[in-house]
């Protein structure tokens, strides 16, 4: 899927050829437009906050609009198949219309049924999913890369609005910065994990580490250890252990998930051993998580003065570094041609030894910097802490669109499964779903949205 | 020809050392386990997690790097909607719970296979999204530990005896397994694990194989699940994840590939039992509260370790041709036994006062290894040098049958006809030892 021709330049305004084009995209953003102003009057709300949001969606709209409108120009010189017969329409279109016959089967059983599922705002999330499936077949299809990432942000946006029109208080700062700060754990923890998928591996180490680390830093501290030696202490025994991880899976190709379950198997039995010797309460560690450390994630934190925890802004900071990194810098590069083609790669003199435990290293720095984060932010060291990172790191790579077998993907994508992740849980939990439909939805969602963008190719391709 | 069908089964060389070592250690350690209720119980709590591993192994076998993650929440999922149903009184039976064990896990399986060969998602994601729907499920189910298990089932998971019902389902799964080794869809599976590419090319429809393997696979869990439930008789929603770290650790233990082609009902029972094992002889050792850490632990190192050891599997089948798994588990098998007898009769040999020892006298004949004494007290009077002599030929006589039969069944693909006596005897002959134990006790007890 990678080897497509290069996409020529994009100017920063897209400017469609055909005339006819721009008066259409400008109409349908207006039209937009108008019904948000006329909503924004609707509600009351004080004219010049209407004014200026109609002007920006209006110029947003356009550009968006636009940029697709040239995609597709730029895509049509490319033959495409003729679909003349209405056979072949259906062949082509089958999968999206039976996707979306289902779903509108199953709402109209869940409306006939459940008397309370009947209201507006269930109609519109229903239109808001076709949609959505629309986009997702039609549309996406036309992107060269990142198709992935244009599902993930289209889902995220669908469910930020069917999520403000059903929760009261959804996008209510509180709200906001709880759902950024948990994404902030979680994306710190899939850094790793996303440059270890990236080469074709897997880390299921990280849960285990993150949890060791949380009760080793409190150990630590407990000790009388100064705590900021402590933190270092710990981030440096993670990349140790990531650097066994990488060294062993490297010996041990294509067991690196099972291998690394082992270590975390270990050294979280280990940690756990080693912490409670001496000590009357087994598996429970004591101790005082000094200030800065709280005020690094607990929800009340402050970043030079502004009521956001700094974990946040570390992430994004992270966040900038690696998507960075990865695209320009020579270590990014080899990780992309080590993941695509190992053979070719070691043939070009990249070290695949080098890369790929470097990788499991940070992946264990990483987790590490999660645990001791995820210590400042609960105030007490518990081993389960890692528990739920287990598979929803996994989870969040997946979903973003970073393929598993290696050498597609980045960092960038997998922010934004992490949202995705978070935002859905965050509205599952607004409708009152416990933590085990949560689960559930979770696992339910993560095959269609694989299925969409992650399909391997057909045996008769393959030989 | 033969040096490639030595190493056919050359990666049951670790399993089986592993096992030996550790079976004498739990023996020593905990002479319990030799007694009926010790091999009874023993069986009741290792079935679930064989069954699991078992369904593992046939989807390993079948490539693609399919592990199904899932088979501990699918495991626990069977075992709640048995309670479930049971406590709602719609099926109690057991014609009725089979069908509803059996079927959910072949139905979640046909699921899983459909989806991999149409869909076309790789397995890893299809196991990751069943295990997070199912563990979400679970818990919607029964939301916490609990309930109770069907009428019938009430007297399977006592383990006061070897023959439960356990036993059973345990040795129709295994040899169901064997059987199916015998037809040429498992030739046709391997092939597929092995090389999809070849296979397709060749003309095996490798869907339907794919398909069977998942049935076999949901055939497995069903009957895992319902060991369980007859292990805890109750339903437990939370011990999925668990299970399948276990189980997954079990299936490495055992030394079948994950990538695929290499594998079988015999290194998935090993790895099962070698992981019972170490749970046993970790909890012979009184590590007070920190047991469940040093459990913890010693399942990531061994699963680490004995990954780093299949490693010397290749170097093994190269250099040490002439040790063929089999033989090198019959001499191990023999020691290991030899130490259960003498840990389960050494009690024997240190009659306390003579009242007991004149009451043990008749017993004695039954045991094989104890000849010696009782021929003593015949009289028929060795010397110490004659005794030694004789002991000395003896393990010269089975030093050169053990030597000969390696050598004989290292270019052999199977067992040969030897061997199987030669286990059956050795089966045989602890059963009766243990089943004997069981008398000896009850003597015991009624002396004054």
């Amino acid at each position: 899927m990678s080897d497509l021709p290069p996409s020529p330049r994009q100017p920063l305004i897209p400017i469609p050829r055909s005339g006819v084009m721009i008066w259409v995209n400008l109409a349908a953003a207006l039209i937009i437009a108008a019904i948000g102003f006329g909503l924004g009057f609707g509600q009351g709300i004080a004219a010049q906050y209407v004014i200026l949001a109609t002007v920006i969606s209006t110029a947003v709209l356009l550009w968006l609009l636009n940029y697709i409108v040239v995609i597709f120009e730029t895509r049509a010189d490319q033959p495409s198949a003729d679909p003349a017969q209405g056979r072949a329409v259906w062949q082509e279109n089958r999968v999206m219309v039976i996707a979306m016959v289902i779903l509108l089967i199953a709402y109209l059983i869940v409306t006939a049924s459940v008397p309370d599922f009947r209201s507006v705002t269930n109609l519109i999330a229903l239109l808001v999913l076709e949609a959505i499936l629309l986009f997702a077949f039609k549309v996406s299809g036309r992107f060269s890369t990142g198709r992935s990432a244009f599902i993930g942000l289209i889902v995220l946006l669908a469910l930020i609005v069917i999520s403000s029109f059903t929760i009261k208080g959804f996008l209510s700062a509180p709200n906001i910065k709880a759902i950024l700060l948990f994404a902030a754990f979680l994306g710190i923890a899939c850094v790793g994990q996303t440059l270890v998928a990236l080469m074709g591996g897997l880390d299921l180490s990280i849960p285990f580490v993150i949890g060791a680390s949380n009760i080793g830093l409190l150990f630590l501290i407990g000790l009388g250890v100064p705590s900021f030696v402590a933190a270092g202490f710990i981030l440096i025994l993670g990349g140790v252990i990531g650097m066994v991880n990488g060294l062993l899976s490297y010996k041990l190709q294509g067991q690196a998930l099972i291998l690394t379950l082992g270590m975390g198997f270990a050294v979280a039995g280990l940690t756990q051993t080693l912490t409670s010797i001496g000590s009357a309460f087994s598996g429970n560690v004591f101790g005082s998580v000094p200030k800065w450390l709280q005020n690094l994630a607990a929800m009340n934190g402050k970043t030079f003065g502004l009521a956001f925890p700094p974990t946040i802004l570390i992430w994004i900071v992270l966040a900038i570094l690696v998507i960075v990194g990865l695209r320009y810098s020579a270590y990014g590069r080899y990780v992309y041609a080590l993941g695509g083609n190992r053979r070719s790669a070691k043939l070009i003199g990249v070290s695949e030894l080098k890369y790929w435990t470097l990788a499991y290293t940070l992946s264990g720095v990483f987790a590490a910097l999660t645990g001791s984060l995820l210590l400042g932010w609960s105030g007490g060291g518990f081993i389960g802490v890692g528990d739920p990172y287990l598979f929803t790191t996994l989870a969040a790579v997946v979903i973003g669109g970073t393929s598993l077998m290696g050498g597609y993907g980045g960092y960038g994508f997998t922010v934004i499964g992490v949202l995705v992740l978070q935002v859905l849980s965050s509205f599952l939990i607004g409708i009152g779903l416990k933590y085990e439909w949560q689960q559930f939805i979770f696992g339910l969602l993560i095959l269609p949205m694989v299925a969409l963008y992650g399909r391997s190719p057909h045996i008769r391709a393959q030989v | 020809m033969s040096e490639r069908s030595s190493s056919t089964s050359t990666y049951l060389l670790v399993p089986i050392l592993l096992i030996a070592v550790l079976l004498g250690i739990a023996v020593i350690r905990g002479p319990n386990l030799v007694s009926m209720s010790g091999f009874g119980s023993a069986i009741i709590v290792a079935a679930p997690l064989t069954m699991a591993t078992y369904s593992l192994m046939s989807l390993a076998v079948a490539g693609r790097g399919t592990v199904d993650l899932a088979v501990g929440p699918l495991m626990a999922f069977i075992n709640v909607s048995i309670v479930k149903l049971n406590m709602l009184e719609v099926v109690t039976g057991p014609f009725g719970v089979f069908f509803v064990a059996l079927g959910l896990g072949v139905l979640y399986q046909l699921f899983f296979a459909a989806v991999v060969i149409w869909v076309r998602v790789q397995p890893i994601i299809v196991a990751l999204s069943g295990f997070l729907a199912l563990t979400g499920i679970n818990l919607v189910i029964l939301p916490r530990p609990g309930g109770t298990a069907p009428e019938f089932m009430s007297s399977w998971g006592i383990g006061t005896t070897i023959f439960s019902p356990i036993l059973l389902i345990v040795l129709i799964a295994t040899a169901g397994w064997l059987l199916f080794t015998l037809t040429p869809f498992y030739a046709n599976l391997r092939m597929m694990g092995y090389d999809e590419r070849a296979a397709w090319t060749s003309g095996v429809r490798i869907n339907i194989v794919r398909i069977g393997a998942h049935v076999i696979a949901g055939l497995f869990i069903g009957l895992g699940a319902l060991c369980y439930t007859a292990l805890i008789s109750s339903g437990d929603p939370t011990q999925g994840t668990n299970m399948t770290l276990t189980s997954v650790t079990a299936l490495v233990l055992g030394g079948v590939s994950l990538s695929g082609g290499r594998g079988g009902v015999t290194g998935a029972l090993l790895g099962a039992l070698n992981l019972w094992l170490i749970g046993y002889v970790l909890s012979t050792f009184n590590f007070g509260a920190i047991q469940a850490f040093i459990t913890q632990m010693s399942y990531g190192v061994i699963l680490v370790l004995s990954l780093l050891l299949t490693l010397l599997v290749p170097v093994i089948g190269r250099h040490i041709s002439f040790i063929s798994p089999w033989g090198a588990f019959v001499v191990l098998a023999t020691i290991v036994v030899g130490i259960m007898l003498q840990a389960a009769t050494s009690a024997l040999y240190l009659p306390a006062d003579p009242l007991t020892a004149l009451a043990q006298g008749p017993l004695l004949t039954r045991y094989l290894l104890t000849t010696p004494a009782e021929a003593a007290q015949l009289g028929l009077s060795l010397s110490p040098f004659q005794q030694m002599a004789f002991l000395l030929a003896t393990a010269a006589v089975v030093l050169v049958f053990a030597a000969r039969l390696m050598n004989a069944e290292a270019s052999a693909r199977r067992m040969g006809l030897f061997l199987y006596i030669f286990v059956a005897v050795l089966v045989l002959a602890l059963f009766a030892l243990v089943a004997g134990q069981g008398d000896l006790t009850l003597f015991k007890g009624a002396l004054p």
